[in-house]
């Protein structure tokens, strides 16, 4: 089904079921604005009071020009909007913006007067037909006037300015007041809800109005259905309050954009969408990205439920998943089993127990929606990922991805667990902290395909992490632990068929993988004696590791002579140890089979589990630790 | 999976005027409308019926028939792909776009002609084994003009192919629906009237197979604007016998 359409759906599930506090979907025929002043009237439009209030987002009923209004001549708001708008009285206080009272009266004018009134509507109509809205607010105290009753541009009285100067944005040094936004209460006997911002009789009765003012009919070519209200314009500032972009328009006057089949300028004959289907539509995605969405730059990757339940976010690593989930299923929070046997199976079982924790909330067949959002300039915004999935399948193909992924990851102190890394940190891990941010997008959505469809990393991506893993002198010592882990997962999940374990396997006995192993045992014995020594400085086989990388057999020869002082040192002061090592490494070169020992060709990625496994191994967990779970788990 | 004869008769067993091909391409653009007008173009998942009519009617056409598509099987995972694209304005200079793409596709198709009875001026060139014939050795030769999946900026390649043959990563995937969808266009010379309507319609994938609605049968109109019919006559077309005497000369 089309994007729009399950975007249109989502709306419909939603509304109304979202929970207090929370961001809300806006209604149809609304728009978002910043309040200065809230106004209360009574029900016969007389005024009781005002108060200042910090620049509060709210809903405004609104028509589809007012919604996107700029420009000299701005379209008014019906019910809401700023005093250069309300207020009668605004030009003979000696407003210094142009009025444009007339034209908001009489929108809200056609407003009551038609089968769709409302009565809070009317109590606004007959209170500023008055025209006392800025003496009322001046008495109030909120506006500020000089001796000559004019409104002041700029606070020349003493002390601190009020706060309403405070609160709007100066135009050159001035600040007209005409420019603070008014929402109304209204007082009504026996309705507690007073503010025309939160009542659903008054939205809907202006959403009816709205609708019925619309003179463009058509076919909606996302339902269907022919006759309905087309939109004129669709909305923007879909991905923030800044956002200029528009999914859907037409932005052809002079180029051959869509036109030659087509002979308008307004691209209705190639589209129609309705006008009710649009607004719910964009709305949905505007309440969803601020929710739920991956953000970076001008790319936004949003995973919903139609249904409106939680779904996992699939730019999470493993870790963050696990939290989420742990904290959406609470009664599910007891200590993760400890008796397993080793360290992939720990991970195994609590992966399944987070997906689980999401999977109950849906039924298998919901359906998932995966949308990525993009845009080249700013004015327009492009679809660059659509998928529909079941929700028995996405969950099938995140934990997919999270299992064949996973490794032991140390991403610093507080970070250290085992589990696939996030898209964002395999970008960072292929192409260096300082990525360029284009590369960086087009890398996270090169990712997508592999967890959402399953499909296999894509090769480029993991050689470039292992080379850079196996560099390890140009990073500091924490990039390079995290790359290395995210080298390893990467490779894991590039070769999953070979069944790769989170320990060290003493029967695998490929090349790569012994050597990986030999070089952590050089590097152990090494920095083991010197820290006898008292010294500081990096082992040998930590400064060849590339060399050691490319050519194997002959850098081997290097990093084993190197070894001799050290193993002088060790013997002297521990032999024990050194004996150990002895054993371990004659067992490992004892491993080799054939020629693979001489053979001097270039590692493959291999190489680092094999050394991240024997490093692992060799240093206790105390002095490793990567979870607790996994200090458990081994101990066990 | 339903058994079809083999040789040419089972051509006329199945559908009689039927070709059947292989259309298949690094890329494909079968524009959604709704980002057709701001010029950020996104494909749809599947092939639209137009699309496919416009590389049938690629590899073979005349005035005297119109193409209908029947069937078409995907044959390889849908998958999209993104590019930054620089489409170049009219009035000079160039805009940034980014186009979603069908990656890597390849399409079964089963399409057969009519002939166009808005053409009575044609009435003597409705000879269907002649037009069959040609349409056929166009298959094989990979057809007679450029072809492109949805979007000039996607060629493609066609090859002869037995419809339902070979393994597609469908078979096994039950139903799909893609809500509404765009069919094709009412051009003026095929239904007769001057109008230009598109057309929708709410396709299902079975089995990695979209069985096509026919044109009339789509409820699901739109009306786009008032169109002229390209005439055929005695001024631009002329007969292959005049033509044959001619090179004897």
């Amino acid at each position: 089904m089309s994007w729009i359409h399950k975007l249109y759906e989502t709306y419909e599930q939603c509304q109304g079921r979202d929970m207090a506090g929370e961001a809300q979907l806006l209604p149809v025929s609304h728009a978002q604005q910043q309040a200065h002043i809230e106004i209360a009237l009574d029900a016969q439009g007389g005024f009781k009071t005002a108060r200042l209030i910090n620049k509060i987002e709210t809903y405004i009923p609104a028509t589809e020009q007012s919604a996107g209004r700029v420009g000299t001549k701005p379209p008014p708001h019906p019910l809401c909007d700023k005093l250069q708008y309300c207020a009668l009285d605004y030009p003979l206080h000696g407003g210094k913006k142009p009025s444009f009272f007339n034209e908001y009266e009489g929108l809200l004018n056609a407003w009551c007067s038609s089968e769709f009134a409302h009565s809070k509507a009317q109590a606004v109509l007959r209170y500023v037909h008055g025209g006392t809205l800025i003496t009322d607010l001046v008495d109030a105290g909120i506006l500020h006037v000089d001796a000559n009753d004019n409104l002041l541009t700029r606070w020349t009285g003493s002390g601190p300015a009020p706060e309403l100067f405070r609160m709007l944005t100066p135009n050159a040094g001035e600040r007209d007041q005409g420019d603070a936004f008014v929402r109304w209460q209204v007082w009504e006997q026996g309705n507690p809800c007073t503010a025309v911002w939160e009542d659903t009789s008054l939205q809907k009765a202006w959403a009816w109005f709205d609708a019925s003012t619309k003179t463009l009919k058509g076919l909606c070519m996302v339902t269907g259905v022919g006759e309905t209200a087309l939109a004129e314009n669709h909305p923007k500032r879909i991905r923030h309050a800044g956002d200029g972009a528009k999914l859907i328009s037409a932005n052809d006057s002079s180029g051959y954009t869509f036109r030659g089949r087509f002979t308008d300028k307004t691209g209705l004959q190639a589209c129609g969408v309705g006008y009710e289907v649009t607004q719910k539509a964009h709305n949905a995605l505007r309440w969803l990205i601020h929710r739920q969405a991956y953000r970076n730059d001008d790319q936004v990757i949003v995973t919903w439920a139609v249904a409106g339940k939680d779904v996992p976010d699939p730019f999470q690593d493993s870790l963050a998943l696990f939290l989420s989930a742990e904290e959406i299923s609470q009664a599910d929070t007891q200590s993760p089993p400890t008796n397993v046997g080793d360290v992939g199976q720990a991970f195994s079982l609590r992966l399944n127990r987070a997906i689980a924790g999401y999977r109950a909330k849906l039924a298998p067949t919901d359906d998932v929606v995966v949308l990525g959002l993009d845009s080249a300039t700013p004015g327009r915004m492009a679809i660059s990922f659509y998928r529909e999935l079941k929700s028995s399948n996405f969950f099938e193909r995140l934990q997919t991805w999270h299992r064949r992924s996973a490794w032991m990851q140390n991403f610093g102190a507080n970070r250290q667990f085992i589990g696939a890394p996030s898209p964002r940190d395999v970008a960072e891990a292929a192409f260096g902290r300082r990525v360029d941010e284009k590369l960086r997008k087009s890398t996270v959505e090169r990712l997508l395909p592999c967890i959402i469809d399953g499909q296999r990393l894509p090769r480029d991506l993991m050689n470039s992490t292992v080379r850079r893993a196996t560099n390890r002198v140009g990073m500091a010592h924490w990039e390079w632990e995290k790359t290395l882990g995210i080298a390893c997962a990467l490779f894991n999940s590039y070769f999953h068929e070979r069944d790769y374990q989170m320990t060290l396997e003493t029967d695998r006995l490929s090349r790569d993988y012994l050597y990986g192993r030999l070089l952590a045992l050089a590097e152990h014995i090494e920095s083991r004696a010197i820290y006898l020594g008292g010294e500081k400085r990096d082992t040998t086989a930590a400064k060849l590791m590339q060399r050691f990388a490319d050519r194997p057999a002959s850098t081997w020869r290097t990093i084993e002579l190197a070894l001799t002082p050290a193993k002088s040192r060790l013997r002297a002061k521990q032999a024990g140890f050194l004996h150990k090592m002895e054993v371990l490494h004659d067992g490992i070169v004892a491993s080799f089979q054939g020629d693979d020992f001489l053979d001097d060709r270039k590692l493959t990625g291999e190489f680092l589990l094999g050394y991240h496994c024997q490093r692992r191994e060799l240093n206790s967990p105390k002095v490793d630790a990567i979870a607790s779970t996994t200090e458990e788990a081994i101990a066990n | 999976m339903q058994q079809h004869p083999k040789g040419i008769w089972r051509f006329f067993m199945v559908n009689p005027n039927g070709i059947e091909f292989k259309v298949s391409a690094r890329h494909a653009l079968f524009t959604d409308p709704l980002t057709k007008i701001g010029g950020e173009k996104c494909s749809y998942h599947i092939p639209t019926y137009e699309a496919l009519k416009g590389i049938t009617k690629s590899i073979y056409w005349k005035p005297t028939l119109i193409w209908v598509i029947d069937e078409v099987r995907v044959m390889k995972r849908i998958r999209t792909q993104t590019k930054g694209t620089k489409p170049l304005d009219y009035g000079g200079g160039n805009t940034l776009a980014i186009y979603t793409f069908l990656a890597d596709v390849e399409y079964q198709v089963r399409a057969h002609f009519e002939w166009n009875l808005h053409r009575p001026e044609l009435k003597d060139d409705r000879i269907p084994a002649k037009h069959l014939a040609i349409a056929q050795r166009m298959v094989e030769r990979g057809g007679r003009q450029d072809v492109f999946l949805g979007t000039r900026d996607c060629q493609g390649y066609v090859e002869s192919c037995v419809f339902g043959e070979g393994d597609s990563p469908y078979d096994v995937e039950g139903e799909l629906a893609f809500g509404l969808v765009f069919h094709g266009f009412d051009y003026p010379d095929e239904t007769g009237e001057s109008k230009l309507h598109a057309r929708f319609w709410q396709p299902t994938m079975f089995n990695g197979r979209v069985t096509f609605k026919r044109p009339e049968d789509c409820t699901v109109r739109k009306y786009v604007r008032d169109m002229g019919i390209k005439k055929f006559g005695d001024q631009n077309l002329r007969g292959v016998e005049a033509e044959a005497a001619e090179l004897e000369d």
